[in-house]
């Protein structure tokens, strides 16, 4: 089974897309982060969410989105990215690590993806390949754009 | 001879202020250990009067800071650090060191989370004292530390619990005017208990008076004119109010 999880933070608004850029933009964005964790796994549901929001989530500062929709509406477009398959992952290593450690679990962990994920708000046009230039590290990271329903 | 009391630095993967901390705390008067957290369990907590978390990343500040560090700690020794706390140990967190004892839920309610300014700040700040503390004793009201942080606004799950712990003095200190955003412009809390104190600015630091970025800056404290202390800086009586106050405790 698979399950995601995608993570927000309620106290850190949306800032300057131009701060995540070389050059500055034609328009104007904002943008907000977010980090979505992608988990298979086998067994009990409850304990993986229970998991979940004991390692992955603060609960004072963070939100917690579950399934696949998007965190957040009215974007222009989000830059999804992360580690390529076969690329050392030191988050993913570290939780899979701290996963293992735990006596009885309640569910098996089959496969851990962490994304992040960058949405673009605002009324600039989709420049995404900018965005891909200037974040994405070809050697390491592969990636997508969503469009958004704006 | 006189038996130092003995200071336990905590190391995780990631921690890289321990080195100066343990000789801010052996100039005090205390004896200090460097200990990995994977040599950690509750036997190793014996005898000891003061764990110390250091400043740094620990484990690259995954998931967010402090958050591993603390899942791993709980993994190795359960509420150990509490159980310590309950005993009369106390704990010190410094930067990481505070996100670390925020995580583990053993300071008021709160969260340190990226600074307003999206950036890593490393700058001077002004603080204030805002109640007694027995980490804070020998400092006068407003002094000055080094802060060197990225994630160190603290925020409450609402405004009103941040207003709270300014009046019951659970925020010991705050700085002197909005650096990162923090709630109530807090930089340190204590528990209710005294003996656990975290904050993000960096005594260790300004343990010397030429730590200071005036070459004029001059030692105010009360006790030091004539009296040999004119080198200290002012981290030498954050860490020298709790060698006193460890010292008379025991």
């Amino acid at each position: 089974m698979r399950e995601t999880f995608e993570i927000s933070d309620r106290f850190i608004e949306a800032g300057d897309a131009n701060e995540l850029l070389y050059e500055p933009l034609r328009g104007d964005l904002s943008f907000r982060r977010t980090r979505r964790y992608e988990i298979d796994f086998e067994g009990e549901e409850n304990n993986l969410v229970s998991f979940v929001e004991k390692t992955l989530k603060d609960s004072i500062s963070q939100e917690l989105n579950r399934g696949e929709d998007s965190a957040f509406e009215s974007f222009v477009f989000a830059l999804e990215y992360g580690m390529k398959p076969g690329a050392l992952d030191l988050e993913k290593e570290a939780i899979l690590s701290y996963h293992r450690g735990i006596e009885n679990p309640g569910f098996e962990l089959k496969e851990l993806n962490i994304r992040q994920r960058i949405y673009l708000f605002g009324d600039g046009a989709n420049e995404s390949d900018r965005f891909i230039r200037d974040i994405c590290n070809y050697a390491i990271h592969n990636w997508s754009v969503i469009p958004g329903e704006k | 001879m006189e038996e130092r009391p003995r200071a336990l630095l905590l190391k995780f993967p990631g921690t890289n202020c321990d080195e100066e901390t343990a000789r801010a705390l052996q100039v005090v008067g205390f004896s200090t250990e460097i200990v990995p957290i994977s040599a950690l369990t509750t036997e190793t907590l014996d005898g000891v009067s003061l764990v110390m978390l250091s400043g740094g990343f620990s484990y690259g500040d995954y998931v967010m800071s402090g958050r591993l560090a603390r899942l791993v700690t709980e993994q190795k020794i359960d509420a150990g650090l509490r159980e310590f706390r309950d005993n009369g140990g106390y704990l010190l967190g410094i930067c990481n060191g505070f996100q670390i004892l925020t995580q583990l839920g053993l300071l008021p309610e709160g969260s340190l989370v990226e600074n307003t300014s999206g950036r890593f700040q490393c700058q001077w700040v002004k603080m204030k004292k805002q109640a007694d503390s027995p980490f804070l004793s020998l400092l006068p009201d407003e002094f000055e530390f080094p802060m060197a942080h990225a994630e160190g606004r603290f925020v409450t799950m609402s405004a009103e619990d941040a207003r709270r712990y300014r009046e019951n003095g659970a925020a010991a200190v705050t700085y002197d005017h909005d650096v990162n955003g923090s709630f109530e412009q807090i930089a340190g809390l204590q528990d209710e208990t005294g003996r656990v104190f975290g904050m993000m600015p960096h005594p260790e630091r300004f343990l010397y008076r030429e730590d200071h970025y005036d070459p004029d800056w001059k030692n105010s404290a009360p006790d030091s004119a004539g009296s040999g202390k004119e080198k200290w800086g002012s981290g030498y009586y954050l860490f020298r109010s709790l060698y006193e106050s460890v010292t008379s405790s025991n």
